[in-house]
């Protein structure tokens, strides 16, 4: 088994999923950025580079599929919270349909 | 928002945090204010969270850990602040910002390349008023005689005029037209970047 190239698809998976992981993981709730990567871990057990996630919402923002506000906290370190706006619901239902069929094909090729 | 530093028991964690804020603001000084102290406050918060998550270990481990998940400021912020200066400059169209973003963006790809290579140009524009008040009898727009057809934007010496039959048609316009044409191609370009930015995020 080749392994080194199993370690190298896998990054390249999870790579090309993160963005559609946090849109989901957004879907019904709102998040900060830390408590947002404990998210993704609980879920996916993906460990992802923390500090590349702060560079990918600046990007979901530009793109108009996400937003984010400042909220003040009693510990006097405010945390800037995440969610979804309406083009990001609409664009992440997309994803949803595009990734049940592709999955379904998978599912097929893989019998 | 005021920007609250995170207090720590030991003065060695208070030391590494304070380097490594004092980073992240040298990163993104070329950003705006605003943008900076959104960034110094997202990674602040990020770094007192994960201490709250964290709060068996002993401080200073926690600490390293954290910082180290979260990368080299200097690594893990340049695509963030390529992208924020690319917007602010396609916002302002201050030369300074679109210079630095060009710069920023340099290695994102080949059309930043030639819009570096465009705006370079304008400096060809630029050099041409100069000469213009250095050389007004050989520098300006030449036309071939009797023919409506732009020959030369530039130098000609007085024997290639004679040789072609090239007159100079704007005179003591030249200086205006090319500060004109100068703003004019300048706003079209970063437009160019502006528009090329959007279709980027599609």
């Amino acid at each position: 088994m080749n392994e080194t190239f199993v370690t190298n698809w896998k990054s390249q998976v999870k790579k090309g999923t993160l963005t559609f992981i946090i849109l989901n993981v957004l879907k019904n709730n709102e998040y900060y950025g830390y408590e947002l990567i404990e998210q993704i871990r609980n879920h996916t057990e993906i460990e992802i580079a923390e500090g590349t996630l702060y560079p990918l919402m600046n990007r979901l923002k530009t793109e108009d599929l996400v937003i984010s506000k400042w909220v003040e906290q009693e510990t006097g370190i405010p945390r800037k919270y995440y969610s979804l706006t309406p083009a990001g619901i609409a664009t992440l239902s997309q994803m949803n349909v595009y990734w049940e069929n592709l999955e379904k094909s998978i599912k097929k090729i893989i019998k | 928002m005021k920007i609250e530093a995170i207090q720590f028991e030991q003065k060695a964690s208070q030391r590494i945090y304070n380097d490594y804020m004092k980073r992240i603001k040298k990163a993104t000084n070329s950003l705006s204010k605003d943008n900076q102290d959104d960034i110094y406050m997202e990674f602040n918060s990020h770094i007192f969270e994960a201490i709250q998550y964290k709060n068996n270990t002993n401080e200073i481990d926690s600490l390293l850990d954290i910082i180290e998940k979260l990368g080299a400021p200097e690594e893990v912020l340049k695509p963030l602040v390529a992208d924020k200066k690319l917007e602010q400059a396609t916002r302002t169209f201050n030369p300074v910002h679109v210079f630095r973003a060009l710069i920023l963006n340099f290695t994102n790809g080949i059309s930043y390349v030639i819009f570096f290579i465009l705006y370079l140009f304008l400096f060809g524009f630029v050099f041409l008023i100069f000469a213009k008040i250095f050389n007004p009898e050989h520098v300006g727009l030449f036309i071939k005689e009797h023919s409506a057809s732009i020959f030369v934007l530039g130098m000609m010496s007085p024997e290639d005029k004679l040789h072609s039959n090239a007159v100079e048609i704007l005179g003591n316009w030249f200086i205006p037209v090319m500060i004109l044409s100068t703003f004019l191609f300048y706003f079209l370009i970063t437009l160019l970047l502006k528009f090329k930015k959007s279709i980027n995020q599609k």
